[in-house]
C-alpha cells in the first residue's frame, strides 16, 4: 500500500503553504513536486552536492535530506524567493553580471548559501566565501566568478546600507 | 582587414548571459522540472553482473503490481544503435547480454517512483554469468575461449579490439636514430567522468493521432500489452513522438530514435530544455531516452526518467584510461627530430564515441610544435566496465600529457628553459602539420609570453625554494570538426531570423546551450549586425521541430560554427534594412548605420530614426522579414590518407598555462596555489564567458591531476567491473576550498575564418593542467608524476622512492 | 532519485515522550537527530525503520552552558553551534576546531554533536545503495555473510568516521544517555566497543542527551587533526586528537592523552604515551617517540578506499602535527 499523505504546513518565501505528500517525502520532494517550486536542484541524491541547499530558518540546509515532518512549521527560503517584486537580490542580479552561472544548475543552491553568508557579514573575506560554499559544489566555473559576484554583490549591499 | 575591437558595438564587451538571470532566480527550467499531465515515473533494472548472459527475463509479477502500467525488455527494442553509424553495438536494453554491472535490462513506467521502484524487485532476470574481462591486459590477452565483450567480426579476431589505427608521417625511425638526445617515458592516465550536477532526464510523450498539441484529453493506454514483450506498442505508422531530454546531441537523438524506434524521423521531436552541465557525458543516446519513448507509445502516457547519481555514474562514457609509451627524440638545440607512441585506451564495453578517440589520441598532438615526424600505434579494447566516451578535451587530453612531460625531460636534457623549448619548436602560423592538418591563426607564442609574464616565471622556475615549483605546458585543440559523425554534405548548424514592425529580433536556434552561453552568442551576434538591444533580441531554441538542424555541443564547434551561420542571417537582413532606409533617405545603403537601437546616416549622424522605424521601411519594402543562415566547414584541408579528416578542423585554439605547486613531501599532498591560463580564442566575443571557459577548463584539468579518478573494484575487492564508489562522496570533486586560484589572460589572434575572428575556448584550456602540474611537481621535489592522478598516496610513493634512492631535491638548474 | 522508503516522522516535544515513542514502536524505530547521516543511509536500504523520532525540537538536549565546573552541551546543539560557541572555542578549543571541520557548512547546521558521538560506522562495502551491495552479494554488516575487507573475519570492520569523538575523549567528556531504565553516564572513553555493527554502549531506546566535558583542568591543553583528501565535505581518513595537562612549571608532562580514529571501528586510545613524555618536556624527542609509538600500533584497513599503507604513513605525521599545535 502506498504511504499516506500527509498534510504539512511550510512558510515558503513568505507564503503560508499546506502540501499534502507522503511522510516519506524529503522536504526537496515537497517543494519540486509537490508546491512546483523547481528552483532547488537534485545532484546527488543525498547530500553530497548542495544543489538543493535552500534556508531553513536562515540556515542552509540540505533540503534532500530532510524529512519533510522535520520542516512543518518552519520558515523556508528557495532560490526564488531571495529577490522581491521589485528585482533580483543583489546576489542574483551579480552571478549574472559576472558569468557565475554557466549550466546554472548548483545555482540556486550557491545562492542560498551565499545569501546566508551576507545575511550574518556584509564584508566577507574572500576565505570566508570559500569557506561558506564550501558545501556546494560547482562543476562549470571553477569558483571566480563565484567569489567575484559574491563579493559584488555585498559592496552592493554596503552601498545600499 | 580585420576590425578592431572598438569596431563592435557588443562583440568582445563584457554582456549578461539570455539565461543568465532566468537561472539565478531559479526559474530556468531543467528535464526534471517539466511535468505533464498524466505523466508517469519509469525506472530502469540493471545488471548486477560485469558480464553474463540473459538466460530468461519473468516481467509478469511487476506488471500485475497495482500502479504499474508498463513495462520494457530488450525484446521491445531490438535494434543496436550508436553514436558512430559504424560502430552501433548497444541496445536501449539488453538483448541477451549484459557487459557491465550497470547494463540496463528491463524498464517500468508506474504512478511514481516509489511503485516503480518496488516493481523493478518483482522482475525476475536469470543470467548465466560469463568470465569478464576487467582490464585492457586481460582483453587483449582474450583467445575466445569465452566470449569477448562483443562477437568478433570475423574468424580469428580478437572481438575485444574496437579499433586499432596505425599511422606514420616521415621518417620517424630514421630520424629518431639521429637525434642527439631521445627520452623514452611510460605514462598512465586514469579515467575520469564528467560529473555534471544535473542527472540525465527524459520524458517522453507519444501522441497516438500525430496531431493533438499536448498529452492531453483521453489517454490512450495500451490494453494489448502480454507481458511476453512481443507487442511493441501501438502501430508506429501513425503518430508522434516528443521527447525531452538533458542532451548536448537533439540531432543525434532525433536521428537515433525514429530508427530504433522506427518512427518516421518527420514525426519524432525532440527538446532540449536547459542542461545543468554535461562536459561530454550528454554527448550520444542513452537508455532512458529510448525507454522514456518506448514506454509512453505502449502506455499512452507521458513518462519521465530521471537517473539517480549512481546511474550518472554507470552511463559514464568519460574519459578513457589511456596506458601509453612515448618516444621522442630531438637535437641538441632542443628541436624535435622524432616522436613515437604507442597508446593502449581501456574503452569500457560500449564503443561509444572509441572510432574516434581512437584517432583523436594520436592526430589531435601534431601541434603547437612543429615535429618532422611522428607515428602512433594506439588500440581501442573493450572491456566489462561502463563504456567509456569523449569528455571535454575527447582523447587528446591523455597524450597531452604524456607529451608535455616529454617536453620537460627533453628540456631538462638539452639545458633549455622549458618555455623556450616550446617557444623554439613553434610551428607556426598559416602552415600544416606533420599530418597535413591546416593550421591558420596561432596565438601560442603569445600564450606562452602571457603566462610566462604573469606568473614570474625567470623567478620561479628551479630558483624556489624546495617542496615549490612551478610548470609550465601547451596545447592546441579542434573548432569543431570538418566532418560531421554521419556522412552528409548538409551544413552543419544554422539559424533562421527574423525582425518584424515590433523592433524586435526572433532567432530559431538548434544549438545546444549546455552553460556554454551559445544562445547568447547568437543573441551578440543579432544586436551587433541589426544594432537593436540585447532586450529586444529573443533566442528560440532546443526544438527539433521549428529550429534549423544545429548537430550538437561536442568537439568545440558550436561558437564557431553557429556564430557564422547567425552573422550570415543577420547581415541579410541587416542589408535589408539598410536598403529600404537608404531609399527613404534617398543615400547609398552603405551609409545606413545599425546601431544603438538607431539607424543612423554615417556622413551625418544627426539623421536617425528608431530600428523599429527602420524594420517598418523593411517590412514595407521588402514584407515579411525573415533571413537563414549557415555554416559547413571547409572539405578541402585535410590529409589525403584514410583517417585524414579525423582532427580536421577550420581553426585550432592555443593555449599555456603555468601552475605553481607546493608539495609537501611528508604526505604528498600537492597544494596548487595558481595556476595562469593563457588562451588563443581567435576572438573574445564575451570575455566574461571565455574566461569562464578557460577557468572551469582549467578547474577540471586540476581536478583530474589531482583527485578524480572513476575505477572499479576488482576480484580481490568484492567484485571485478563494480564501481568503486558511484556517488559525490567517494568520486571526490573538487570544493571551493580545494580549487587554486585561476588566473585567466585573453589571447586574440583573429581567425580569419572564425565569426568575428573568434575560435573555440570551452575544451582546449583544459590539456596543459595536467602536465603543468606533472612539471611544477618535478620542478618542487625533483619526482616525476608519469601517472594520473597525483593523488596524496600515489605522490606519497614516488617521494618515498625518489627518497630511497637519493634524488628527492631540487633539480639542477 | 533515491528515494526514502516510508516511514512515520514523529516529533515529540519532551524526553519523556521521545523516550516512550522508542518503547512504544520497539524493534521498528530509530532516532535522529540531524539525519545527515541516517537519512543517506536510509535511502541505501541500510535501515528500512517504520518509525522515526526526531530529537531536534526537544529543549532538553540543547544549550551550551557551564555548570558546575563542567561545560554542558545539549546533544542536540549542532556541530555549527559548537564550533562557534564561545564557551566552546574559550574552553576546548579542539573540539570547536574538529566540529569546524566536519563534512561542509550545510552538513554541519544539521548535524548534531550527539549525532556524531553516534555515527554509524562507514565501509566501502557498506555504504552503498541497495543495488551496488547486491551486485556485491551483500556484507556481514548488512544482509550478507561475508566481509571483503578480511575476507575471513566474521568480525564487521567498518571504521569508526567520527571527528568530535577522539576530541571528547581526550577531554574526559561524559555522555549522559537516557532510556528506558533511566539516565545514566558513561565516559566517551568507555562509550565505544571494537565492533563494526554496533559499535556503542548505547542500549536500544537509549538516547544521548547531553555530553559533558569537566573545565577543572585548566592546564590541559589539547590539539586535533585530520587527514582528508578534498578540505571539505569528506569524512576523515584519519583523526587524531592528543591532550596535554602540564605540570607548574608550564613545561613538564604531568599526563598526556592521545586518540586516533577512522582506522578501526572504535577510536583507538594510544598506549605507552605516559611512559615516553611524562616527566619531560613535549620536545622534539619525545614528540617524534610518541608518533613512533602510534604508528607501531595502528593498522589501517581497507575498509575505506584510500591507499592503507598511506593511511598508516599519516599517522605518526599527523600525530606530530597535533602535538606540534600544542607546543605552538
Amino acid at each position: 500500500m502506498p504511504p499516506a499523505t500527509e498534510i504539512v504546513t511550510l512558510m515558503v518565501n513568505g507564503d503560508r503553504r499546506e502540501v499534502g505528500v507522503p511522510g516519506h517525502y524529503t522536504l526537496l520532494e515537497a517543494l519540486r513536486y509537490g508546491l512546483g517550486l523547481t528552483g532547488s536542484k537534485q545532484g546527488c541524491d543525498k547530500g553530497d552536492c548542495g544543489a538543493c541547499t535552500v534556508l531553513m530558518d536562515g540556515e542552509p540546509t540540505l533540503s534532500c535530506i530532510t524529512p519533510i515532518r522535520e520542516a512543518d512549521g518552519r520558515r523556508i527560503v528557495t532560490v526564488e524567493g531571495l529577490g522581491t517584486a521589485r528585482g533580483p537580490h543583489p546576489l542574483q542580479d551579480e552571478f549574472d553580471l559576472h558569468g557565475a552561472a554557466q549550466c546554472g544548475f548548483c545555482t540556486p543552491g550557491i545562492l542560498c548559501s551565499a545569501a546566508a553568508l551576507l545575511a550574518r557579514s556584509t564584508n566577507p573575506s574572500r576565505e570566508e566565501i570559500r569557506e561558506a560554499l564550501s558545501g556546494n559544489l560547482c562543476r562549470c566555473t571553477g569558483y571566480t566568478k563565484i567569489y567575484e559576484a559574491v563579493e559584488a554583490a555585498a559592496a552592493r549591499m554596503r552601498d545600499n546600507g | 582587414m580585420a576590425k578592431s575591437q572598438s569596431d563592435f558595438h557588443f562583440i568582445g564587451k563584457p554582456q549578461r548571459k539570455i539565461e543568465g538571470l532566468e537561472k539565478s532566480s531559479g526559474r530556468a527550467l531543467y528535464a526534471d522540472d517539466i511535468r505533464l499531465p498524466g505523466m508517469l515515473h519509469g525506472k530502469i533494472l540493471r545488471s548486477p553482473y560485469p558480464h553474463a548472459r540473459i538466460v530468461s527475463i519473468d516481467t509478469s509479477a511487476a506488471e500485475a503490481l497495482e500502479g504499474v502500467h508498463g513495462v520494457v525488455t530488450g525484446r521491445d527494442m531490438p535494434t543496436t544503435y550508436g553514436i558512430i553509424p559504424w560502430t552501433p553495438d548497444e541496445y536501449p536494453l539488453a538483448l541477451d547480454r549484459v557487459r557491465y554491472v550497470g547494463d540496463g535490462v528491463a524498464a517500468v513506467a508506474a504512478v511514481d517512483e516509489d511503485t516503480a521502484i518496488r516493481a523493478l524487485d518483482l522482475i525476475r532476470v536469470e543470467y548465466e554469468e560469463l568470465p569478464a574481462f576487467p582490464d585492457p591486459v586481460s582483453a587483449l590477452r582474450a583467445d575466445g575461449s569465452t566470449p569477448y565483450v562483443h562477437d568478433a567480426e570475423k574468424e580469428g579476431r580478437n572481438g575485444n579490439v574496437t579499433k586499432h589505427v596505425h599511422m606514420e608521417f616521415g621518417d620517424v625511425d630514421g630520424l629518431m636514430e639521429t637525434s642527439e638526445v631521445v627520452v623514452e617515458g611510460e605514462y598512465f592516465f586514469e579515467g575520469t567522468t564528467h560529473t555534471p550536477i544535473e542527472p540525465h532526464c527524459a520524458i517522453g510523450l507519444w501522441q497516438p493521432d500525430g496531431s493533438r498539441r499536448d498529452g492531453l484529453g483521453e489517454p490512450t493506454r495500451d490494453e494489448r500489452g502480454d507481458g511476453t514483450g512481443a507487442d511493441s506498442g501501438p502501430r508506429t505508422g501513425s503518430g508522434k513522438l516528443t521527447v525531452w531530454s538533458a542532451t548536448q546531441v537533439p540531432h543525434y537523438l532525433h536521428r537515433e530514435l525514429a530508427r530504433v524506434l522506427d518512427v518516421d524521423p518527420a514525426r519524432v521531436r525532440v527538446i532540449q530544455p536547459l542542461v545543468g552541465g554535461a562536459f561530454g557525458g550528454k554527448s550520444e543516446p542513452f537508455d532512458l531516452e529510448f525507454c522514456v519513448a518506448k514506454l509512453a507509445m505502449k502506455t499512452g502516457r507521458p513518462v519521465k526518467i530521471l537517473y539517480t547519481r549512481e546511474e550518472v555514474f554507470y552511463a559514464h562514457r568519460g574519459r578513457h584510461p589511456f596506458h601509453m609509451r612515448y618516444r621522442t627524440g630531438c637535437d641538441t638545440g632542443g628541436r624535435l627530430k622524432s616522436v613515437d607512441a604507442e597508446i593502449v585506451l581501456d574503452g569500457g564495453a560500449y564503443a561509444s564515441f572509441g572510432l574516434v578517440t581512437t584517432y583523436y589520441s594520436g592526430q589531435l598532438l601534431c601541434a603547437p610544435y612543429a615535429m618532422p615526424a611522428y607515428r602512433f600505434d594506439s588500440t581501442r579494447v573493450y572491456t566489462n566496465k561502463p563504456a567509456c566516451g569523449p569528455k571535454r578535451g575527447h582523447g587528446s587530453v591523455q597524450p597531452r600529457f604524456a607529451f608535455e612531460v616529454q617536453m620537460d625531460k627533453l628540456a631538462e636534457r638539452v639545458g633549455l628553459d622549458p618555455v623556450d623549448m616550446r617557444r623554439i619548436n613553434f610551428i607556426g602560423e598559416n602552415t600544416r602539420t606533420v599530418n597535413e592538418l591546416r593550421i591558420t591563426s596561432n596565438g601560442f607564442l603569445e600564450c606562452l609570453d602571457a603566462v610566462e609574464r604573469a606568473s614570474g616565471w625567470r623567478d620561479k622556475f628551479r630558483k624556489l625554494p624546495f617542496g615549490r615549483g612551478v610548470g609550465v605546458a601547451g596545447s592546441t585543440y579542434i573548432s569543431g570538426t570538418n566532418y560531421p559523425i554521419y556522412p552528409n554534405r548538409m551544413p552543419q548548424s544554422a539559424v533562421q531570423m527574423q525582425i518584424d514592425r515590433s523592433g524586435r529580433v526572433a532567432v530559431f536556434s538548434g544549438a545546444s546551450e549546455i552553460g556554454q552561453g551559445c544562445d547568447s552568442v547568437v543573441a551578440y551576434v543579432a544586436a551587433e549586425e541589426l544594432g537593436v538591444p540585447l532586450e529586444h533580441v529573443r533566442v528560440y531554441r532546443g526544438d527539433t521541430d521549428f529550429t534549423p538542424v544545429d548537430l550538437g555541443a561536442y568537439s568545440s564547434r558550436v561558437t564557431f560554427m553557429l556564430g557564422n551561420a547567425a552573422i550570415q542571417a543577420a547581415r541579410k537582413l541587416r542589408q535589408m534594412v539598410q536598403q529600404a532606409v537608404a531609399e527613404e533617405w534617398d543615400v547609398k545603403p552603405g551609409e545606413v548605420l545599425l546601431a544603438g537601437g538607431r539607424a543612423m546616416w554615417a556622413p551625418d549622424t544627426e539623421r536617425q530614426m528608431s530600428t523599429r522605424e527602420a524594420f517598418n521601411l523593411a517590412e514595407a519594402k521588402f514584407g515579411t522579414l525573415g533571413a537563414r543562415g549557415w555554416y559547413d566547414t571547409p572539405k578541402d584541408v585535410h590529409g589525403d590518407y584514410r583517417g585524414g579528416t579525423i582532427g580536421a578542423s577550420p581553426a585550432y585554439s592555443f593555449t599555456a598555462h603555468v601552475a605553481e605547486v607546493e608539495v609537501d613531501v611528508e604526505t604528498g599532498f600537492v597544494d596548487v596555489k595558481k595556476i595562469w591560463v593563457a588562451h588563443d580564442c581567435g576572438r573574445a566575443l564575451n570575455p566574461v564567458l571565455v574566461e569562464g571557459q578557460m577557468e572551469g577548463s582549467a578547474y577540471m584539468g586540476f581536478a583530474e591531476a589531482l583527485m578524480e579518478e572513476q575505477v572499479f573494484k576488482d576480484t580481490d575487492h568484492g567484485r571485478a567491473g563494480l564501481h568503486d564508489g558511484p556517488s559525490l562522496l567517494d568520486y571526490r570533486i573538487p570544493t571551493s576550498m580545494d580549487t587554486p586560484e585561476l588566473e585567466s589572460l585573453i589571447i586574440e589572434s583573429i581567425d580569419p575564418e572564425g565569426p568575428y575572428g573568434a575560435k573555440e575556448a570551452g575544451e582546449g584550456p583544459l590539456h596543459p593542467s595536467i602536465p603543468a602540474i606533472a612539471n611544477a611537481i618535478y620542478d618542487a621535489v625533483g619526482v616525476r608524476m608519469d601517472r594520473l592522478p597525483f593523488s596524496p598516496p600515489a605522490v606519497w610513493r614516488e617521494i618515498q622512492a625518489a627518497r630511497g634512492a637519493g634524488t628527492l631535491r631540487k633539480p639542477p638548474c | 532519485m533515491l528515494r526514502l522508503p516510508p516511514f512515520s516522522y514523529h516529533r515529540p516535544a519532551t524526553l519523556d515522550e521521545a523516550v516512550s515513542l522508542l518503547g512504544e514502536h520497539a524493534g521498528d524505530v530509530l532516532p535522529v537527530a540531524g539525519g545527515t547521516d541516517l537519512i543517506p543511509n536510509m535511502k541505501h536500504r541500510l535501515f528500512e525503520p517504520g518509525h522515526l523520532v526526531a530529537l531536534r525540537g526537544i529543549a532538553e538536549l540543547s544549550g551550551i552552558r557551564r555548570e558546575n565546573g563542567c561545560l554542558r552541551i545539549g546533544a542536540a546543539e549542532t556541530l555549527a553551534s559548537v564550533a562557534r560557541d564561545a564557551d566552546v572555542k574559550k574552553h576546548v578549543p579542539s573540539l570547536a576546531d574538529a566540529a569546524a571541520h566536519v563534512a561542509g557548512p550545510q552538513i554541519r547546521n544539521a548535524a548534531t554533536l550527539g549525532g556524531n558521538l553516534c555515527l554509524e560506522t562507514r565501509c566501502t562495502y557498506y555504504n552503498q545503495t541497495a543495488f551496488w551491495r547486491g551486485a556485491l552479494g551483500y556484507c556481514l554488516k548488512k544482509d550478507g555473510t561475508v566481509c571483503h575487507v578480511t575476507k575471513v573475519g566474521k568480525k564487521c570492520v567498518a571504521a569508526h568516521s567520527a571527528d568530535t569523538p577522539p576530541v571528547l575523549m581526550t577531554l574526559d567528556a561524559v555522555a549522559v544517555l537516557e532510556g528506558p531504565r533511566g539516565r545514566r553516564e558513561i565516559p566517551v572513553r568507555d562509550f565505544f566497543v571494537a565492533d563494526g555493527i554496533a559499535n556503542t554502549r548505547r542500549e536500544t531506546g537509549e538516547i544521548v542527551i547531553e555530553v559533558r566535558i569537566p573545565l577543572e583542568s585548566s592546564s590541559r591543553r589539547a590539539a586535533y587533526a585530520k587527514l582528508r583528501q578534498r578540505n571539505a565535505i569528506d569524512f576523515p581518513l584519519l583523526t587524531v586528537a592528543v591532550s596535554v595537562d602540564l605540570e607548574d612549571d608550564g613545561s613538564t608532562v604531568r599526563s598526556i592523552t592521545g586518540v586516533v580514529t577512522a582506522l578501526g571501528s572504535r577510536p583507538r586510545e594510544l598506549s605507552g604515551w605516559g611512559e615516553v613524555a611524562e616527566g619531560h618536556a613535549l620536545d622534539e624527542d619525545v614528540v617524534w617517540e610518541l608518533a613512533e609509538r602510534a604508528y607501531k600500533q595502528c593498522h589501517p584497513l581497507e575498509n575505506i578506499i584510500v591507499d592503507p599503507d598511506w593511511r598508516r604513513a599519516m599517522v605518526p605525521v599527523y600525530v606530530r602535527r597535533a602535538l606540534e599545535k600544542l607546543r605552538a
